[in-house]
């Protein structure tokens, strides 16, 4: 195709509908399913790629773009910020669980010397939201969980902000509380919400449905069906039942939600630690009622996401307030102990699951009863794998969400899976056991997956299943070792608000910009590897600008859509710049520019009509003093085919059972993404899934107080994570996995790496290790203790 | 953290001459800026004594040793004389918090460090040990709080070095202008909460610590220390055990067995020490002296886990101690 | 928070609400307007004095020299380079670098020790600058991420970090790297198991472990896949 068809179509893009060129491209997984397909494309899209070892820099490990910022502390988070005359605000924050606020007196800390303004708030966000506002019709928010921010104070220090946070004088009236998610569910239970409230969906995967009934404090429950489940466990051989509890986990993220807010008549300009910059502007602008154009929101680094980090929230509104109140930059970053109170974490589950089978391991029937508790928001839905991992004749799940007088729950890295996952893989598991199959043998009999069927084959081969003893609780001695596996799944989420925009200069220099945030998975190296692949020069010599809403729209970083959304609208503007440019120089070269081909950071003639030259010189070549292209995303080539992917983790482990220690030693992770773009950064993020989740399975938890409903570990010491003595061997298996979507063909991982299914790999180790069913995270001591002590079916639940 | 003055101070009797009007003193300052950050504390003056070197170093004397109380954690865990002759220290001071608190904090700073129950650490709790009338934790979440001598409250000890001094029968040299010297055993030093909820230990407030004084060791002693979490890297004990054996060839003649995640202040498993003395060590008087080490414990609504994994920590330790197993990889710090 | 002890419904029973005054019971008005009035004062008398420093110990008679609890001139000796900042005796060191300094690399994550995110060297020894107050770095040397690397050349271990991609979103990052780079000062060739211990108080959210591991091994001349 030559460029002259490019440009044409480029022009004729908004008037008419483009025309559709037919190319082949790679569909499966090399060594195993490889093979071609047809689709038909835009004729504006680029050419395709061949599989990643044909490839020059994408699907390499390239070095992170800005691994040496990081490494030498120059890379500048939200809140390492300061501007001259920059303020600093501190929360007020109620220190109950359940009152409506009386009187709010400010006077004594505006007096504060240092203060230079305090806000009230009048709007809280977060919060499931009222379906009748008129119910809760008192002048100020009422407080539904201790630590929800009632007031703001700036001052010129950090010090002083805090010491005037303490002057202001709130009066409350407390109401009865509950934070005990089960006694919630009963009729008599304090009620959170005076009526039904609703939380609804957001870009990170938050929230949750609001057509549902609600009764006290049950919001739900939302029923899915297909098929008939009383058929289909009367057409079961054998059933298994279980009930599974999780708990609440919080993001605690390294750098704690903030921002740093400078309002200017024309300009409100907003550093935000963000997983969506876009996502900022969009409720800074929707709530202060002005246009997107007088909002700037910028991300050059930030300090962990995992979820929570969506819209500017209240932090953002809070701060941006102040800003414009005194006329000065204000920033306003969280302590520890707010981001564990106030701006989310993943909701608990408490699943009854039953699955009925056929002798031959054919499911008849899944059911699924979930309750979990989003604090006073919604979202703890959790019947993902569930519905999305096995073949059944018959499905019936039952979701509800119980509110409670704690923070409301946001995204948090693969909503709902771990819990769900935890549950239906050890059911699966139990199952396996039952019909007296090989767990492996039972998911190829029901999961039609292509490439989890390939990723099974790679665990059967692999030396960690082979060294699993098919007998439970075997091993002799009190530390006793076992190996178990479980599956994943996540789906493909596009954002269509992707755009790139990449510029060629007249020096050669190479620049491709994004609104997009680099929020550690390393998009800012994808995008670079895309223009190094496609002007033939190394990945370091390319200029990658993101994380600031005055480039190109940008999708927001939850739902693992970044690079798959991302990516090939940096490729289509790559190429199409490219073909600019080489219409450009060729009347320079004396050719044209079918004739021209970037390569090893030389343009060459096809047909030697001259000798290489190195693209800087024929940069120089070029008429004008810079070519930009922007390009858009453009839907998925063939968006009915292959929505899901996921993968399998296998765990080993050794429990101690006289202390009732778990220790994961070794777990072997086998995932698919599309095309791996950079496969050391895609490892990076498995590894990171699999450590969360075995923080998550084994230690953290949040814990409120049962009589005055007050976190009591909101730290980093008794809110227990993970530590580096901890962590297992772990091997990494991508499996490159070609589905020929878009013209990168990238997929996400963030979500399915690994976290979604270590949990459940790891009570099933267990299981195999001491022949006990641990259905209750985390797996403390004192919950393993416990287990060993009452090993009879069912009743290991403590 | 609040406003304060400090007095720095290069000498003990410059300290000693501060130490007034509420002033507090301030060593490595780790435990003391937790919670003056926690808002659980509020002093005006603090004491600096961080850069009196005379209190600082491990001397070797004929009737021990003798350390500096502002010697840090890991000085002493490092130290060869100790890692030799006094591994129950060692044990203890190299598995204390993290590996950058260790090169801050002083011995002296870990025995005097106050308890970790998350209701008095939190400002938003106003518990009997903060002068007030309730406990929060018999009713409230107490998985990590004591199994024994709680009635008044089920904090659990938290200084990893005063379990291994008190295996090692040490005392510390308190120094005050007014009174001179006086030396207190590491028992002794603390109050237990049933005499005085809001004490922690016979310091007053003008009293400076000033020495560690350990006795030589009977030959033939071994000791150890373990702690156990539920994390490895760094956590708080949930279950630990000092041991130190005087041993007469393959005879214990005398176990001094020491714990401090059980109750409000460290304490000496009698019975179990009892268990040992007189007998061989093996697996099976190791297990049976660990068997006895908590007996007549009363857990709390949450935390009769404890009741099993004392007794696990108890012998792994004496079998550590006896040089008949290695240090526990799962054991914490 | 005040004490929830004084206004807490119970839970689960209806009763009649109760109303209470919140304010942190942190700090007390009679506390800060004392220290308030020390702050001008003190301010005043030290604006004439010498920097607290090791060699010039300032207000000192018979071994003790009274700071603050205004903020007072010190001197701190950083990355080689001599800083006079004007800060309160309550200013911890990560406050005067990130603050006063404007040496953000050294990151603040819990505040209270137990993350390591803050690690600097005092001397050549790891410890957290969250819980150092900054007049206790007078008269040491400190060393922070800014510094390890020498004359434009980044430091082994930091090259090594970035070949293995021993990071995420690079929060914890320098703190790995302080941790890591002093224990390859200490010992030159660790063991996997003396790294992890080396960094047990270093907390990473993203799960970079296993590559710290290989990125500090390398550096010792070990190859560890990860």
């Amino acid at each position: 195709m030559n460029n002259r068809v490019v440009e044409d179509a480029l022009l004729q893009q908004s008037a008419v509908a483009p025309t559709k060129k037919t190319v082949q491209m790679p569909i499966g997984v090399p060594g195993y399913t490889l093979t071609e397909e047809s689709r038909e494309v835009p004729v504006t899209e680029p050419p395709v790629w061949p599989i990643n070892k044909d490839l020059k820099y994408v699907g390499q490990s390239v070095e992170r773009y800005d691994g040496q910022a990081k490494v030498s502390g120059r890379a500048r988070y939200t809140s390492d910020v300061q501007l001259p005359g920059m303020l600093y605000a501190k929360f007020v924050n109620a220190p109950m669980p359940h009152a409506k606020v009386v009187s709010i007196d400010t006077s004594a800390a505006e007096k504060y010397p240092g203060v230079r303004g305090v806000h009230v708030i009048q709007h809280v966000l977060g919060n499931a939201v009222l379906r009748n506002p008129a119910l809760d019709a008192v002048k100020y928010p009422v407080v539904r969980y201790a630590g929800q921010p009632v007031a703001a104070v700036a001052a010129t220090t950090p010090a002083a902000a805090e010491e005037a946070a303490a002057l202001v004088k709130v009066r409350y009236e407390a109401i009865p509380f509950v934070v005990d998610e089960i006694k919630a569910r009963a009729t008599d239970a304090p009620k959170v919400f005076p009526g039904a409230a609703d939380e609804e969906g957001s870009a990170g995967g938050g929230g949750g449905p609001s057509d549902v009934r609600q009764t006290g404090n049950i919001h739900g429950p939302s029923i899915h069906r297909h098929g008939e489940i009383a058929q289909g466990f009367k057409d079961a051989d054998v059933v298994v039942e279980g009930r599974y509890v999780t708990q609440v986990q919080t993001h605690s993220a390294l750098e704690t939600h903030g921002v740093v807010a400078d309002w200017k008549p024309e300009l409100l300009t907003v550093w935000a630690s963000t997983q969506g910059t876009a996502s900022v502007r969009e409720e800074l602008a929707g709530f202060f009622k002005i246009p997107l154009t007088q909002v700037r929101v910028i991300t050059e680094f930030m300090g962990g996401g995992f979820g929570a980090k969506f819209g500017a929230g209240n932090p953002g509104v809070v701060a941006a307030a102040l800003s414009n109140k005194t006329g000065a930059p204000v920033r306003l970053m969280l302590d520890r102990e707010e981001e564990h109170l106030s701006v989310g974490n993943r909701p608990s589950s408490d699943q009854t699951l039953r699955i009925g089978a056929k002798q031959d391991g054919t499911i008849t029937a899944i059911h699924l009863v979930a309750y979990g508790t989003a604090g006073c928001g919604t979202g703890a839905g959790c019947s993902g794998p569930a519905s999305n991992l096995y073949k059944t004749a018959a499905l019936h799940t039952e979701e509800s969400d119980v509110f409670i007088n704690a923070g409301p729950a946001s995204a948090m890295r693969a909503p709902g899976h771990p819990q769900g996952a935890f549950a239906l893989e050890q059911t699966i598991d139990e199952l396996a056991v039952k019909l007296n199959m090989e767990p492996i043998d039972l998911r190829d009999k029901t999961d039609e997956h292509p490439v989890r069927r390939v990723e099974r084959q790679v665990v059967r081969d692999s030396d960690l299943w082979k060294s699993r003893n098919p007998v439970a609780g075997a091993s002799q001695g009190p530390v006793k070792r076992g190996v178990g596996m479980a599956q994943s799944v996540w789906y493909r989420f596009v954002s269509m608000s992707s755009s790139a925009e990449v510029r060629i200069y007249k020096d050669g220099s190479l620049e491709v910009l994004s609104a997009v945030q680099d929020i550690g998975s390393g998009v800012k190296t994808v995008m670079a590897q895309i223009l190094a692949e496609q002007f033939g020069v190394p990945p370091a010599q390319i200029a990658v600008k993101v994380g600031d809403t005055h480039y190109p729209e940008g999708p927001n970083s939850g739902g693992s859509m970044t690079t798959l959304s991302l990516t090939p609208a940096v490729r289509d503007a790559a190429w199409q710049a490219s073909q600019m440019f080489l219409s450009d120089i060729a009347p320079a070269l004396g050719t044209t520019s079918d004739d021209l081909v970037l390569v090893d950071g030389e343009v060459r003639s096809r047909s030697g009509k001259f000798a290489p030259i190195s693209f800087r010189r024929a940069a120089a070549k070029m008429a004008t003093s810079q070519i930009a292209v922007q390009a858009k995303r453009i839907p998925d080539y063939d968006p009915k085919k292959y929505l899901t992917y996921g993968g399998i983790d296998v765990a080993e482990v050794e429990v101690d059972t006289e202390l009732g220690r778990i220790h994961v030693r070794r777990v072997l992770s086998v995932h698919d993404c599309g095309r791996p773009m950079n496969p050391a950064q895609v490892i990076s993020q498995i590894n990171g899934g699999i450590i969360q989740g075995i923080s998550y399975t084994l230690l953290e938890n949040r814990l409120l107080d049962p009589i005055y409903g007050l976190m009591v570990n909101p730290d980093l010491e008794q809110y227990k994570i993970i530590g580096a003595r901890e962590i297992p061997d772990i091997d990494v298996r991508l499996v490159e996995a070609y589905i020929g979507q878009s013209s990168t063909d990238a997929s996400g991982i963030g979500e399915a790496a690994g976290v979604v299914s270590i949990g459940a790999a790891i009570g099933n180790a267990v299981y195999n290790a001491i022949g006990v069913r641990i259905r209750q995270t985390p797996m403390t001591p004192a919950v393993v203790l416990a287990a060993l002590r009452a090993p009879a079916p069912g009743k290991e639940l403590a | 953290m609040n406003r304060f003055a400090i007095a720095d101070c290069t000498s003990v009797d410059a300290a000693l001459s501060q130490l007034k009007d509420g002033a507090v003193v301030k060593a490595g300052g780790v435990d003391l800026l937790d919670r003056m950050k926690d808002g659980i504390e509020q002093p005006e003056k603090l004491v600096n004594i961080r850069n009196i070197s005379g209190l600082r170093g491990i001397h070797e004397t004929d009737q021990g040793l003798t350390i500096g109380p502002l010697t840090t954690l890991a000085e002493i865990s490092d130290h060869p004389l100790i890692r030799s002759h006094y591994q129950i220290l060692s044990d203890a001071c190299g598995h204390a918090a993290t590996p950058h608190i260790r090169n801050m904090a002083t011995v002296g700073g870990n025995l005097l460090q106050r308890v970790q129950c998350w209701y008095y650490r939190s400002s938003d709790f106003q518990c009997i040990r903060k002068g007030k009338d309730l406990c929060f934790a018999f009713e409230g979440l107490n998985q990590y709080h004591a199994i024994m001598e709680y009635a008044t409250c089920p904090s659990v000890a938290p200084s990893s070095a005063a379990v291994a001094l008190l295996g090692l029968n040490a005392s510390v040299e308190l120094s005050a202008a007014k009174r001179g010297k006086r030396t207190v055993g590491i028992r002794e030093l603390y109050v237990v909460p049933d005499a005085n909820p809001t004490k922690f230990t016979v310091i007053e407030p003008d009293d400076l610590l000033t020495a560690i004084v350990i006795p030589k060791p009977a030959a033939g002693t071994r000791s150890a220390y373990q702690k156990y979490g539920e994390k490895e890297s760094f956590d708080w004990a949930i279950a630990d055990a000092g041991v130190v054996l005087e041993m007469d060839g393959g005879i214990c003649r005398r176990a001094v067995i020491t714990m401090g995640a059980a109750s409000p202040v460290v304490r000496r498993a009698t019975q179990a020490e009892a268990a040992l003395a007189g007998k061989p060590i093996t697996e099976e008087t190791a297990r049976a002296a660990g068997q006895v080490a908590v007996q007549g414990a009363q857990p709390l609504s949450m935390n009769s886990y404890k009741l099993d994994l004392f007794p696990v920590a108890v012998y792994r330790t004496i079998l550590y101690a006896a040089g008949q197993r290695d240090r526990d990889p799962g054991a914490a710090g | 928070m005040s004490d929830p002890s004084e206004s807490r419904p119970a839970e689960g029973k209806n009763d009649s609400a109760t109303a209470a005054d919140s304010g942190r019971t942190g700090i007390s008005r009679r506390g800060f307007l004392k220290g308030a009035g020390l702050t001008a004062a003190g301010t005043a008398l030290l604006d004439g004095v010498q920097a607290f420093s090791s060699e010039a110990p300032g207000a000192s008679t018979h071994g003790v020299t009274e700071l603050g609890p205004g903020p007072v001139p010190v001197r701190l000796h950083v990355n080689g380079a001599e800083h006079t900042v004007q800060i309160e005796p309550r200013t911890t060191l990560a406050e005067a670098l990130r603050m006063h300094l404007g040496m953000t690399g050294t990151k603040v994550v819990c505040d209270r020790g137990v993350c390591s995110g803050c690690t600097f060297w005092l001397d050549k020894m790891p410890v957290n600058s969250c819980m150092t107050l900054a007049i206790d770095a007078v008269g040491h040397n400190v060393t922070t991420i800014e510094g390890i690397s020498s004359e434009g050349e980044i430091h082994p271990l930091q090259a090594a970090f970035v070949k293995h991609d021993a990071m995420q979103c690079g929060f914890c990052t320098p703190g790995m790297v302080m941790s890591c780079a002093a224990l390859l000062e200490r010992n030159p060739h660790p063991s996997e198991h003396d790294v992890r211990h080396a960094i047990s108080g270093n907390l990473c959210r993203c799960g970079t472990y296993p590559k710290i591991f290989a990125a500090t091994l390398d550096v010792a001349g070990v190859t560890r896949n990860a």
